[in-house]
């Protein structure tokens, strides 16, 4: 197990075993996605109250989870980047960022489009939708933390220490939205909200996720092991890897 | 070492930071002129109506606090950054939290505090009802220190960047929301004569929970910055 | 004091931190005092006597009364098990409409009636009280038809 962890935690180790593992996970992820696709798009029956337009849920809810997903997991591999001093925490953290951010813009946009015809407008403080906008704030103070500083080993760093106090926070931030909102509003019944969803229409749902899950292990893998030839790039290996390759 | 040093460490770190303010007291108003200034424009923007404005105080004045305060965080490690002070109190043997813990106190109390003190009058000009007052004090209270201490992580993380006041706004107001929701909802709610208790201990829950964490974030963020 | 005496210090002084900021949010959770009351609630006489709270429940139809001349109003909140008049002097806000919840905060004033300061009204049909919600589940378990497909 031990010797697992630290084989993942040498680059060039890294760059091999993720080289063999995106096409698996690129393949399960389009299986999935075609398969919750269908599943949603054309079996699922039209809702009660919403009619089709609940089908961008198969876009909104995944991207939504994606979106907290990505971030604890950015904390996490920060968390063992600054504890065990792991290079490819370090970077896998980076690379997941944009994607994270990217997940939660598009959770947004899909939100907000489908308030139109639920709301009649396009955007409301609704909780969810404002902790998602806050969250993406938090995104987009990452990044611009991690291009602001030039060395790349404090970027990271610094990065990581961002990271885990912003998942110390989104938890209070997400709690503080949502009691806000209510105070202002009522309290709201989402219909979602209550597991009274049915087989057919969760089902879908739950491929959607797994399927959106598999395309953030692929695009990660795929920046990582770029990140990683970037990095390593003045060592022997990668000077062999590409004269290989010429 | 014994107990001493380091509680000695973290007064005379405390009185230097507070006379190094006091002379130079310009930088000190600064950010309260800017309190005052912001919170002005919304009577010209809105109209001078009571009705309209007493509605938005709570808001308005909170939203300025909090600029002002992010605007003066910028100049809380530059200085020693600069000459290299901040490099040497890290390599002390002194614990780095604490260090850092007395230099945002010293922080707050000449930029925090005289912001409190100013906040009635800019209630009274906003024609905030007095029975809203002590809600607006005790909120500010509670609330400023999480600023400056939650603040200060981004300080650390920014200090080596040139020109990083935008990206330090980016870093840090979002982290600001919980603060900001629920000190102007206890104004507000005080305003309409509602109870505001557990409002006070929602905040306080937070200044626990930033003096605890903040500071050792903020050290190791300092540490990452100097290399 | 020593390396490991000093982590020691530290992760104590977390737990302290932690520990007093939980018991601080709960007992402000516990204080009830964040969400407002239903009609129930105070017909049952849990309102708090002379003081202020907010009062939440459905604008019931036919109910709203106003004075001409001034921008006085009366209405009646229900949750659909009792009822409470209110009166409110101010403008109303533009979601305000009969059938639709509101929230309202206010006093108890003479007569069982609420006397508000702030009217505030909820988005539209997402934002239903949880009565509602009920009961148009029981209207769709009911009937066998399509209830309303419009949002």
């Amino acid at each position: 197990m031990w010797l697992f962890f630290h084989k993942l935690g040498s680059p060039k180790h890294f760059y091999q075993l993720a080289g063999r593992m995106i096409p698996w996970f690129a393949w399960a992820c389009a299986l999935l996605m075609i398969a919750g696709l269908i599943g949603g798009l054309v079996l699922a029956p039209p809702d009660y109250q919403q009619g089709d337009s609940f089908r961008i849920m198969y876009l909104h809810v995944p991207s939504a989870w994606m979106s907290l997903f990505i971030y604890v997991t950015m904390a996490v591999s920060s968390a063992i980047a600054l504890i065990w001093k792991m290079k490819m925490a370090d970077i896998i953290a980076a690379c997941s960022a944009p994607i994270g951010a990217s997940f939660t813009f598009l959770a947004l946009v899909s939100g907000s489009l489908w308030g139109k015809p639920m709301w009649g407008t396009y955007w409301v403080w609704d909780a969810r939708l404002t902790s998602e906008l806050i969250l993406l704030f938090l995104y987009l103070g990452y990044m611009g933390l991690l291009v602001a500083i030039e060395d790349r080993r404090n970027a990271a760093r610094a990065g990581a220490v961002l990271a885990l106090v912003g998942v110390v926070n989104v938890p209070i931030i997400h709690y503080s939205v949502q009691w806000w909102n209510t105070l202002h509003q009522g309290p709201t019944v989402t219909k979602f909200g209550q597991p009274s969803i049915a087989a057919s229409m969760l089902i879908p749902l739950l491929l959607m996720g797994l399927a959106f899950t598999l395309f953030y292990m692929t695009m990660v893998l795929i920046r990582a092991r770029t990140a990683v030839l970037t990095q390593e790039r003045r060592s022997q290996w990668v000077r062999e890897l590409i004269e290989h390759h010429e | 070492m014994t107990q001493l040093p380091m509680f000695k460490a973290f007064s005379t770190l405390l009185r230097r930071d507070l006379l190094l303010a006091f002379r130079h007291r310009g930088e000190m108003a600064n950010p309260l002129m800017f309190f005052v200034l912001v919170v002005s424009l919304f009577p010209l923007a809105l109209g001078p109506d009571s009705r309209t404005l007493q509605p938005l105080a709570p808001g308005i004045i909170w939203v300025a606090a909090l600029l002002a305060s992010l605007l003066s965080l910028e100049g809380m490690f530059r200085s020693d950054f600069d000459d290299g002070a901040l490099e040497l109190m890290l390599l002390s043997p002194q614990p780095a939290p604490l260090l850092v813990l007395a230099k945002v106190i010293a922080h707050w109390l000449v930029t925090g505090l005289p912001l409190i003190a100013l906040a009635p009058l800019l209630g009274v000009l906003l024609h905030l009802p007095a029975q809203a007052m002590p809600a607006l004090l005790i909120t500010l209270l509670l609330g400023t220190p999480v600023l400056s201490l939650v603040g200060a992580i981004g300080v650390a993380l920014t200090v080596s960047i040139r020109r990083g006041g935008l990206l330090l706004s980016l870093l840090i107001l979002p982290l600001y929301v919980p603060v900001l929701i629920f000190a102007a909802g206890a104004v507000g709610d005080a305003a309409h004569g509602l109870q505001v208790g557990a409002h006070f201990m929602i905040l306080g829950a937070m200044l626990v929970l930033a003096l605890s964490l903040a500071p050792i974030a903020t050290g190791a963020a300092l540490r990452i910055s100097i290399g | 004091m020593t390396r490991r005496q000093r982590r020691m210090v530290l992760v104590l002084v977390l737990i302290g931190g932690v520990g007093i900021a939980a018991a601080l949010t709960l007992e402000a959770f516990r204080n009830n005092l964040l969400y407002f009351i239903s009609p129930s609630e105070v017909v049952a006489g849990k309102a708090p006597p002379g003081r202020a709270f907010r009062l939440g429940g459905m604008v019931e139809k036919g109910s709203v009364k106003r004075a001409k001349g001034s921008l006085k109003v009366q209405f009646v909140l229900t949750d659909f098990a009792h009822s409470v008049p209110v009166v409110y002097s101010g403008i109303l806000p533009d979601l305000f409409r009969e059938g639709q919840g509101v929230v309202t905060s206010g006093h108890m004033g003479p007569h069982g009636v609420f006397v508000a300061t702030e009217v505030l009204a909820k988005h539209d049909a997402k934002y239903m009280p949880p009565e509602v919600a009920d009961a148009l589940k029981q209207a769709k378990r009911t009937t066998t038809s399509q209830v309303g497909a419009k949002p």
